[in-house]
């Protein structure tokens, strides 16, 4: 019994990572029905998928452990997407303008 | 099956670490200095990541010219399908993150099952994929239906095209796996193939809101 919970908890870490994935991944869905008008929902999509992603890079890739290379390459890509969101719905006009042809 | 084995591998796994140390193996040396896989499969996903940059870009680009569509065209999509494709992802990450943690603890007959329960979770990915075009396609969505449409099109067939070499990849490290090319002390191949489908993984977490949730 001892061994089978030994040999167990070496899952734990994923394990956790798991349930937290799947229930932010339901949790922002509800949120999105709930506050779909509100102007601040793009600000809590961002930090909600910045922290997927790091939970993602911390628990499976072990991005803690890596070299340095490897941890900037996944903070900086994991950081962009949130970035942009909230520049793009708050600057959005600002955005358009200078894109512009 | 896992279970099955919990009496009898971990001994070994442990006789393993205390004859040859922890320095023996490559994957466990220097905390805060490892390359998850090896160097080239790094090489690998910084390139996937910069295309990806490129294509975020022209999303929000386009959504900031067109913030009407963008809101109107995420209502018109299967939330069902996008939600089933990020549970795909994640379980199957997950999956292949504990054949990893099994192969470093010397469970290779482990390792082994959670590589294929991977497998099978992964290959609903492109299935699901299959079905929600079908759908869209049913319900009119097609890639002239609009900006948000062409764009969603864009970045969502480019995922599935590194899902499916992920999926490929995983064909192969299975085959590999099941004919005793890793071992605890060499599974570079393994964590390599885990780290590509972790950062797919990653990608699709990002892609999922943008197209699915933001409506």
């Amino acid at each position: 019994m001892n061994g089978l919970s030994n040999g167990l908890s070496i899952y734990r870490a994923p394990a956790l990572a798991w349930l937290a994935l799947s229930g932010l991944t339901l949790l922002s869905l509800e949120l999105g029905n709930w506050f779909h008008t509100a102007s601040w929902l793009p600000l809590l999509v961002a930090v909600i998928v910045w922290a997927k992603g790091a939970l993602v890079a911390r628990s499976f890739i072990e991005s803690h452990l890596a070299h340095p290379f490897v941890r900037r390459v996944l903070a900086g890509f994991i950081a962009f997407a949130p970035a942009a969101l909230v520049l793009t719905a708050f600057f959005g006009d600002t955005l358009a303008r200078w894109t512009q042809l | 099956m896992v279970a099955g084995e919990l009496g009898s591998e971990p001994a070994e796994a442990a006789g393993r670490e205390s004859a040859s140390g922890p320095e023996r193996t490559p994957q466990a040396a220097a905390p805060g200095r490892r390359i998850p896989g090896n160097k080239g499969i790094w090489v690998g996903i910084s390139c996937e990541f910069v295309e990806f940059a490129v294509m975020f870009i022209i999303y929000f680009v386009a959504r900031a010219h067109y913030p009407e569509a963008f809101q109107q065209g995420a209502e018109r999509l299967s939330k069902t399908a996008g939600t089933v494709i990020t549970l795909l992802m994640v379980s199957s990450g997950f999956l292949i993150a504990c054949s990893v943690v099994a192969m470093r603890a010397g469970r290779r007959r482990a390792s082994l099952y959670w590589l294929i329960a991977g497998f099978v979770v992964a290959l609903g990915y492109p299935v699901a994929k299959l079905l929600e075009v079908q759908w869209n396609l049913a319900q009119g969505i097609d890639g002239e239906a609009g900006i948000f449409f062409t764009v969603y099109y864009y970045l969502t067939f480019n995922h599935l095209v590194h899902a499916c070499w992920g999926i490929l990849g995983m064909g192969w490290v299975l085959a590999r796996h099941a004919f005793g090319g890793y071992s605890a002390e060499d599974y570079s191949g393994l964590e390599a193939l885990a780290s590509y489908w972790h950062a797919t993984d990653i990608i699709w977490l990002i892609l999922f809101p943008l197209f699915y949730v933001l409506a």
